[in-house]
């Protein structure tokens, strides 16, 4: 529409300065191009004669100007607004019942019929560049009010305390191990802690006079019983219970009569798995463990496996694991035990069993058993592991 | 068991491996190497030849030593215990001895009182032979000086020999084993085990046998022997494995048992009355063995006896009174074989351990009695001098050779889980002197013990394979879970929700003091007794815990002490009682403790307030989860805790009873400097996860406003908050949502209310689940409320 300026300002009828309304107003447009059709122009003014015309001309120039004007001294008072009372002001002195703008729009009533639209519009400009003007005010002094609020705030400050808590890291080790474990199915199995000798012992191919069943081993209690000298005990249990196939791992507490040194505790915790199945093998074994220590060390971890010697394994292995911590040299060490279940197991099993279900000729099984705290002293690089029941929090907190 | 390198290789040469080859290939075997002790280098032997004492000094003195260069060398000394002409070991300059604090130092040429010292004369104990030592070892004449130590005193290895293999426990038996491994011969001492000495059967006077527990005893007399110091090569040996040399024929004897394995025992004839009977000991017999000991025995015991006493627990020790000494010139020497469970037993009960009954409980090869024998015998003879009887006396029936075995490649392959050929599985086998025939595989005499079962056959083929060569299956299966799964998961929750709102874990032992017995104090065992065990290890865990509380209790001691005053402590698992008639009932429980401060001092709150049962509510309704509200603490007459709870989960007839909770006397809080009230709660975990096992179901969200009333009310200061509580959770009315508590407030000067009373403000929300309820009918439900209230608790409406 730009190509219609020329025709609007070159009668030099207006005097207005050619301001911003060259572009918006179709009407001065619309009043002269009568090569044009302008769409607002209202169509029985089209072929009006110019007396009329320059009337017409006349009083919506001074209502134009008189808009312009107040729109301009608002905008200038707006702008130095510092507070919300002169804003107050302000919009009661141009927008209230008295301002000035509602004062102009009263001049409406001048306003030949069919330029009232073309003013009209005009005013609703005024108004909609006052109101915008002074909410973009209110919104910048509640901006500067907020900003204020917080520019005290010593952002510096730590942060305000809640206590701490976490798990043991015992606990977090042996949840790692039962994940693993968990991940390549295997579900959990426990049984008493107190036991019979047949089950900690004898059913674990223990011979009568096996140094681990000595008083100075292991504890007893008067009944005969006494606290499971390792988790090996829910393999039976769990096989009492249940016939093959048998895919169960057992963490728990085993009891040996060790006095507390830094390497030693009475009571410490053993993560025990035991497979059966129709055609369970060495080379079923040794992938369970290598994908276990991998996933529990890093899946560089050098793992190997040392003939060794267990009444209920054979064959049986140790299981070493290739220790690196920086500034020492490599080291294997013992980590766990584990081997092909003792055909004896199956039988002593069985001879107990209502129903026998472990015929050695039939199944085969492997086991596995490893210390928790091992686990986690390897992990955390902790030496001492009296550190593991002192619960000193100073300790706890480290591994929260 | 200390194994000599030196001594291995009488046997076998292993000059082409290292150290470290060897350790791999004994770990490899099953066999694990625990040390290996290596004397340093550049130590040689010396031959002292002047010592000059410095004047106004106590102790040195300027040696002039022969070090084998051919020049004499000057070394300043301060040890006592040597002369002119012995000899002892030399540290050259550059030489790295052990500091004994794990470092080490090098020797140098220096400067003592103005006399250059050019090296250092050495004890055992600085050379690493013995751990303490006092003054210079002194080296046997015989050695040459400039021999380098280690050859005198070569690597000594010290193995952890697993029970099933008691063959390995002799330097004959390490030997074999390494030798059928990399597929060497045995130099030709292996005939030890072969007798070619006739034997006779024994008269009644000379050796009867009355016991089972010795199936064949062998006797052989010598006599006008001469009881001396060893040679030096018999005493070198023993001093290389770290025994103590006797005299020659106590010496040859042990020396049979390191080198086959055979424990073999000497008899002074002089001291012995009659023959030789083996026999039961009689219950209480006394024995006085050569430990200087005396043991009482018992009827399980087996001894070998003279007409009059017991002069030898068989397998186990001889008497002291029988033993061999300087004196001695006639003397009976025993090889026998004795049943491994019966020394295990004698050895458990009385107490006394032996290198003789070590081997005989794990079990000697019966077909080497005769041999060792005749080793020794030569041995006596060529060192003591003598005349030995013509016959081997023996009395009983060696135990039959082992049978053979039926075993396919087929089973070694299924077990293994790989394809190893038939070839492999036999020259496995054949390498160990496990020989195929007709009969299946004949398994030598020494392994007889341990190798019964074809599965046993599958252990040797796996070791001498190598689960290197074996492939990794990775074959998971489906499982279904279990009661353990679900209990340990609901488990997991709870820690790791109270982890969360900052609660450390503790793990504290399951083994107690009895002492402390008394801090079980939030459990509820109905008449069930604690645990104490029968041979506890001291005073201090002597108990199996009956509750949680104490061991939380004493970490909570600990921590004060540690400088950590404010704590959220918990902890799950066992805990152990038993009925009156003794049976064990193992429970697994939570226990919570609280105390010192809410927070950290901190900018934010400097003095924050005491933790107190209200906070430890608060923790019990977070493991409630979603029904945390249905939570209660009903007070409870227990004089074992402070404001005693029973903590239940819901209300009346049907709440399920849960725990204890409460809070510990100060005075025992103060026997541990713990200044701080001591809030504690103990559950029943089986309890609790059964109250909590409803499934979730969803409950339609209100689609219409509620509308609430507050009361407030003065009631009296006795009154429990429980009182109220229950009875708007009883209160029959379906458009009462919910109650909640929103002030408490008291004065106890009674200024603005009564000392005795207090004044509590709940909001009641009233709501219809169908439709927006009218102001009247609210007011209407909430009169009948009020009035119900008043009526039923003592209550002022203000």
């Amino acid at each position: 529409m730009s190509g219609h300026r020329i025709f609007c300002f070159s009668g030099g009828c207006t005097g207005y300065n050619p301001g911003p309304y060259r572009v918006q107003s179709g009407i001065v447009q619309g009043t002269i191009s009568l090569p044009h059709r302008i769409p607002n122009f209202p169509v029985t003014r089209q072929n009006a004669d110019l007396s009329e015309l320059t009337n017409f001309f006349q009083t919506t120039d001074l209502m134009i100007k008189d808009l312009e004007q107040i729109q301009q001294d608002a905008l200038a008072a707006i702008a130095t607004i510092d507070n919300e009372t002169s804003l107050e002001e302000q919009r009661v002195g141009f927008l209230g019942k008295k301002g000035r703008l509602t004062a102009a729009s009263a001049g409406m009533r001048n306003v030949p019929k069919e330029e009232k639209p073309a003013v009209g519009q005009k005013l609703n400009e005024v108004r909609t560049a006052i109101t915008a003007a002074l909410e973009a005010k209110n919104a910048e002094m509640i901006a500067a009010r907020d900003a204020k609020q917080f520019d005290s705030i010593d952002v510096t400050l730590p942060g305000r305390p809640i206590p701490q808590g976490g798990l043991h890291p015992l606990t977090q080790v042996q949840h790692e191990a039962i994940t693993i474990l968990r991940r390549i199915g295997f579900s959990l199995a426990d049984g008493p802690e107190i036991e019979t000798p047949w089950h900690c012992f004898d059913a674990l191919n223990t011979p009568e006079e096996h140094p681990a069943r000595n008083e100075s081993d292991t504890f007893y209690f008067e009944d005969g019983k006494l606290l499971r000298t390792h988790t090996s005990s829910v393999q039976i249990q769990t096989m009492l219970k249940n016939p093959p196939p048998i895919r169960i791992i057992a963490p728990g507490s085993a009891f040996r009569r060790d006095e507390i040194d830094a390497t030693h505790l009475p009571v410490f915790t053993q993560l025990e798995g035991l497979y059966v199945d129709t055609d369970v093998t060495l080379a079923d074994l040794k992938g369970t463990l290598e994908h276990f220590f991998h996933e529990m060390f890093g899946p560089t971890t050098d793992v190997r496996f040392r003939p060794h010697f267990f009444p209920f394994t054979e064959p049986s292995f140790e299981v070493d694991l290739k220790l690196q911590v920086k500034g020492k040299s490599d080291k294997w060490i013992e980590i766990a035990g584990c081997g092909i279940v003792d055909p004896n197991v199956f039988l002593e099993v069985d001879g107990k069993r209502k129903k026998p279900a472990y015929n050695p000729e039939e199944i085969s099984g492997f086991a596995f058993g490893m210390g928790i705290e091992r686990l986690a002293m390897i992990k955390y690089q902790i030496f001492d592991i009296r550190h593991l029941i002192d619960n000193d929090v100073r300790f706890l907190s480290q591994f929260a | 068991m200390k194994v000599s390198l030196k001594w291995l290789s009488d046997h076998v040469d292993f000059s082409d491996y290292s150290m470290e080859q060897l350790d791999e290939l004994l770990t490899f075997a099953g066999i694990e190497v625990e040390e290996i002790t290596n004397l340093p280098d550049k130590v040689v032997v010396a031959e002292i030849l002047s010592a000059e004492k410095i004047p106004q000094t106590d102790k040195l003195a300027v040696c002039q030593v022969n070090d084998g260069s051919g020049k004499n060398r000057q070394i300043v000394c301060g040890a006592q215990n040597y002369k002119v002409g012995d000899k002892v070991p030399l540290a050259l300059p550059g030489c790295k001895l052990d500091d004994g604090k794990g470092g080490h130092f090098e020797i140098k040429n220096g400067k003592l009182k103005g006399f250059d010292s050019l090296g250092m004369m050495c004890g055992a104990s600085e050379i690493g032979l013995e751990d303490e030592s006092d003054g210079l070892l002194i080296l046997p004449k015989e050695l040459e000086p400039g021999t380098a130590i280690t050859e005198v005193y070569p690597a000594v290895l010290v193995l952890e020999i697993t029970p099933n293999r008691p063959d390995c426990l002799s330097h004959l038996g390490t030997a074999r084993e390494l030798a059928a491994l990399v597929g060497k011969k045995l130099k030709g001492v292996r005939d030890h085990a072969n007798s070619e000495t006739p034997t006779r059967k024994a008269k009644k006077d000379e050796i009867t046998i009355e016991s089972e527990s010795c199936p064949y005893y062998t006797g052989r007399w010598i006599r006008g022997i001469e009881v001396k110091e060893s040679p030096s090569w018999l005493k070198e040996k023993l001093v290389s494995i770290g025994l103590r040399p006797i005299n020659n024929v106590v010496d040859i004897t042990n020396y049979v048992l390191m080198e086959m394995g055979q424990p073999l025992h000497a008899f002074d004839l002089a001291k012995l009355d009659g023959g030789i009977t083996v026999r039961q000991a009689t219950a209480g017999e006394e024995f006085k063995a050569l430990d200087g000991e005396t043991y009482q025995l018992s009827a399980d015991d087996m001894v070998i006896a003279d007409s009059k006493k017991a002069v030898a627990v068989g397998g186990v020790m001889g008497g002291e009174d029988s033993g061999v000494t300087e004196t001695t010139t006639d003397i009976l020497l025993e090889s026998a074989y004795f049943v491994p469970a019966d020394v295990r037993r004698t050895s458990r009960t009385s107490g006394i351990r032996s290198d003789s009954s070590y081997r005989f409980e794990r079990g000697v090869d019966p077909q080497q009695v005769k041999g060792a024998s005749d080793l020794a015998v030569k041995l006596i003879l060529e060192l003591a001098g003598g005349k030995a009887g013509e016959e081997l006396v023996e009395c009983g029936k060696l135990p039959a050779l082992p049978k053979p075995i039926k075993m396919k490649g087929e089973f070694c392959r299924k077990v293994i889980g790989t394809d190893i050929p038939d070839e492999k599985v036999e020259e496995i086998l054949t390498s160990l002197g496990i020989h195929p025939s007709k009969k299946g595989w004949e398994v030598p005499s020494y392994r007889g013990g341990d190798l019964l079962r074809p599965v046993d056959l599958v252990e040797e083929v796996a070791r001498v394979y190598g689960l290197d060569n074996v492939p990794s299956k990775n074959i998971a299966r489906f499982v279904e879970s279990s009661k353990a799964d679900h209990s340990y998961d609901f488990n997991r929750k709870i820690q790791t929700t109270l982890s969360a709102i900052g609660f450390f874990e503790t793990r504290n032992l399951k083994l107690m003091s009895g002492e402390n017995l008394d801090d079980d104090r939030a459990t509820n065992h109905r008449g069930m007794e604690p645990i104490r065990l029968k041979h506890p290890l001291n005073d201090e865990q002597d108990y199996l815990r009956p509750g949680l509380v104490p061991g939380l209790l004493a970490s909570a001691g600990r921590n004060l002490r540690f400088g950590n005053p404010n704590l959220r402590l918990f902890e799950i698992g066992k805990v152990f009682t038993k009925t009156k008639k003794g049976d064990s009932v193992e429970n697994e429980h939570l226990a919570v403790l609280m105390t010192g401060a809410r927070n950290q001092p901190s900018w934010a709150d400097a003095k924050p307030a005491n933790l107190d049962i209200h906070d430890l509510r608060t923790a019990l309704t977070a493991i409630m989860g979603a029904k945390g509200s249905q939570l209660t603490f009903v007070p409870l007459e227990d004089d074992r805790l402070l404001g005693a709870c029973s903590v239940e989960l819901g209300r009346g007839k049907k709440s399920a009873k849960l725990g204890i909770a409460g809070y510990l006397p100060p005075s025992r809080g103060r026997d541990l400097d713990i200044e701080t009230p001591i809030a504690v709660a103990e559950l029943n975990l089986k309890k609790l996860a059964a109250a909590l096992s409803e499934p979730v179901v969803f409950e339609e969200l209100p689609k219409f406003p509620g509308s609430s009333r507050d009361i407030a009310m003065v009631v009296p200061n006795d009154l429990p908050n429980e009182s109220i509580a229950s009875f708007f959770a009883n209160y029959q009315e379906p458009l009462l949502i919910e109650a909640n508590l929103f002030d408490v407030f008291r004065d106890e000067t009674g200024e603005k209310l009564d000392a005795d009373k207090k004044s509590v403000a709940w909001s009641l929300l009233y709501r219809c689940p169908t439709r927006t309820l009218e102001s009247a009918e609210v007011e209407q439900a909430h009169d009948k409320l009020l009035k119900t209230l008043q009526k039923d608790l003592p209550v002022e409406f203000r």
